[in-house]
């Protein structure tokens, strides 16, 4: 299972990688699914790993996407930090004691979408402030943060999907 | 949830990502001119704030020394304005007594003893016969008269004060010009009565009381206070009651004025009697 997680996890950061560097549409609006990645990141992985592996990954991102280097890493090692106290928070401590992984399967869509948008706003929230270093209005912050939770939400979703696939089986 | 982790295991956390976060920011800063300016506004706004609030703190709890280094600062500037003071007095002391072109001479003095609370109140001045004072001169302040020169010795002069039921000055009436004696009302300090208005001359209250300049002591048109009610006395005559400028129980230095000419003005005087004899 760690092996299957692992390998669609890099998959899915490629993902980001072609997504930071194609996904331009507008400036109001940025898509990222790797707040959804951390989140599901097995449960038995602490929060040291976690962190370790979400500052990685940000900085892979940084390095071969667009960007400025650190901004991505800056913005996931908090949701790494905060993961077990959401899912404590949101999930129990069912995905703790089973050790098991997060899926809308098991834990419900309403209860994985709130997870997911919690994280992904507090992604974007970083990033944006950090993007923007205080030269854009607050309406334009409101609106980017606004749409690109929207577009990232309805993304990592479907992803998350693709992570728990084992679980599925 | 998670099991109960230890202590040292949270603080780790919480190390490793406050060191991956300022590790971030570190490349971010290095990497963006933008994002350096911003971390350094934002550096400097929270430095002036946090410098601003403990110097806010500061400044409160040494109020106290503040207020004692003024309180020894006025001190420090009372003394010297003291200083000037003296240095004045000094100065007047050694004045040459000044002769106007009007024919009165003038001395500064300053009154050394005085008395308000009798209804004969005299002055002593520290001038005398060798500062050219003589007797009969008038004393003014420069909010009026104050009283007349009635003996002198060496160093010192004896007068009698306006606050004196015996003393009456020759005044006039500004707008009708009216003149009669002011005297002291006997009650407070700074009030007097105008005697001896007769009634056909026009008077309102609100008018200023001058020296009329008939008693050859004082010269014409010093101001001396305002004029208030009036009551008609006899049926003949109008007396004045008048607030004067100078409060008497507030006063320290006067000026001496002798008219020169008095012996002159006096000697036509004599002249004249012993011709109607």
């Amino acid at each position: 299972m760690r092996k299957t997680f692992a390998f669609t996890y890099i998959l899915m950061v490629i993902a980001q990688m072609i997504l930071s560097n194609y996904f331009h549409f507008t400036p109001l609006a940025m898509l990222t699914i790797l707040p959804a990645l951390v989140l599901c990141i097995p449960t038995k992985v602490d929060t040291f790993w976690a962190m370790v592996i979400a500052f990685a990954t940000g900085l892979a991102v940084d390095l071969f996407a667009e960007g400025t280097l650190g901004i991505n890493a800056l913005s996931l090692v908090p949701v790494a930090f905060l993961r077990k106290t959401l899912i404590g928070t949101i999930f129990g401590v069912e995905p703790f004691e089973q050790k098991e992984n997060l899926s809308i399967k098991k834990y419900g869509f309403a209860r994985m979408s709130f997870a997911i948008i919690i994280v992904t706003a507090l992604f974007l929230a970083i990033y944006i402030l950090a993007d923007c270093a205080g030269t854009r209005p607050l309406w334009f912050l409101g609106t980017k943060l606004g749409l690109s939770l929207l577009v990232s939400y309805f993304v990592s979703i479907i992803l998350v999907n693709l992570l728990s696939y084992d679980d599925r089986r | 949830m998670p099991k109960e982790r230890p202590v040292v295991s949270k603080i780790i956390n919480l190390a490793i990502f406050i060191l991956l976060e300022i590790a971030s920011l570190l490349m971010l800063s290095n990497n963006s001119q933008l994002q350096k300016l911003w971390f350094a506004r934002i550096s400097h706004g929270f430095m002036a704030k946090t410098w601003g609030t403990t110097q806010a703190v500061s400044n409160y709890f040494s109020l106290k020394k503040q207020n004692d280094d003024l309180a020894l600062d006025n001190e420090r500037l009372r003394e010297i304005v003291r200083g000037y003071e003296l240095a004045a007095i000094k100065a007047d002391s050694s004045m040459r007594p000044v002769l106007g072109n009007d024919g009165f001479r003038y001395i500064p003095a300053t009154i050394i003893k005085s008395g308000t609370s009798s209804q004969h109140n005299y002055l002593i001045l520290d001038k005398g016969s060798e500062d050219g004072v003589v007797e009969n001169s008038g004393i003014i302040s420069s909010k009026g008269v104050i009283g007349i020169v009635d003996a002198v010795s060496k160093h010192y002069s004896y007068a009698i004060s306006f606050l004196n039921k015996e003393l009456n000055i020759s005044a006039r009436l500004d707008t009708s010009g009216a003149v009669g004696p002011l005297a002291w009302d006997g009650i407070s300090t700074n009030g007097a009565v105008l005697k001896e208005i007769p009634l056909q001359f026009k008077y309102s209250p609100g008018d200023t009381v001058y020296t009329s300049g008939y008693s050859a002591i004082f010269p014409p048109d010093i101001p001396l206070g305002i004029a208030g009610e009036a009551k008609v006395i006899n049926g003949a005559t109008n007396e004045i009651s008048v607030k004067l400028f100078q409060d008497h129980s507030a006063l320290k230095y006067v000026t001496i004025i002798e008219n020169t000419r008095i012996s002159e003005i006096a000697e036509i005087e004599n002249r004249e009697k012993e011709v109607k004899k």
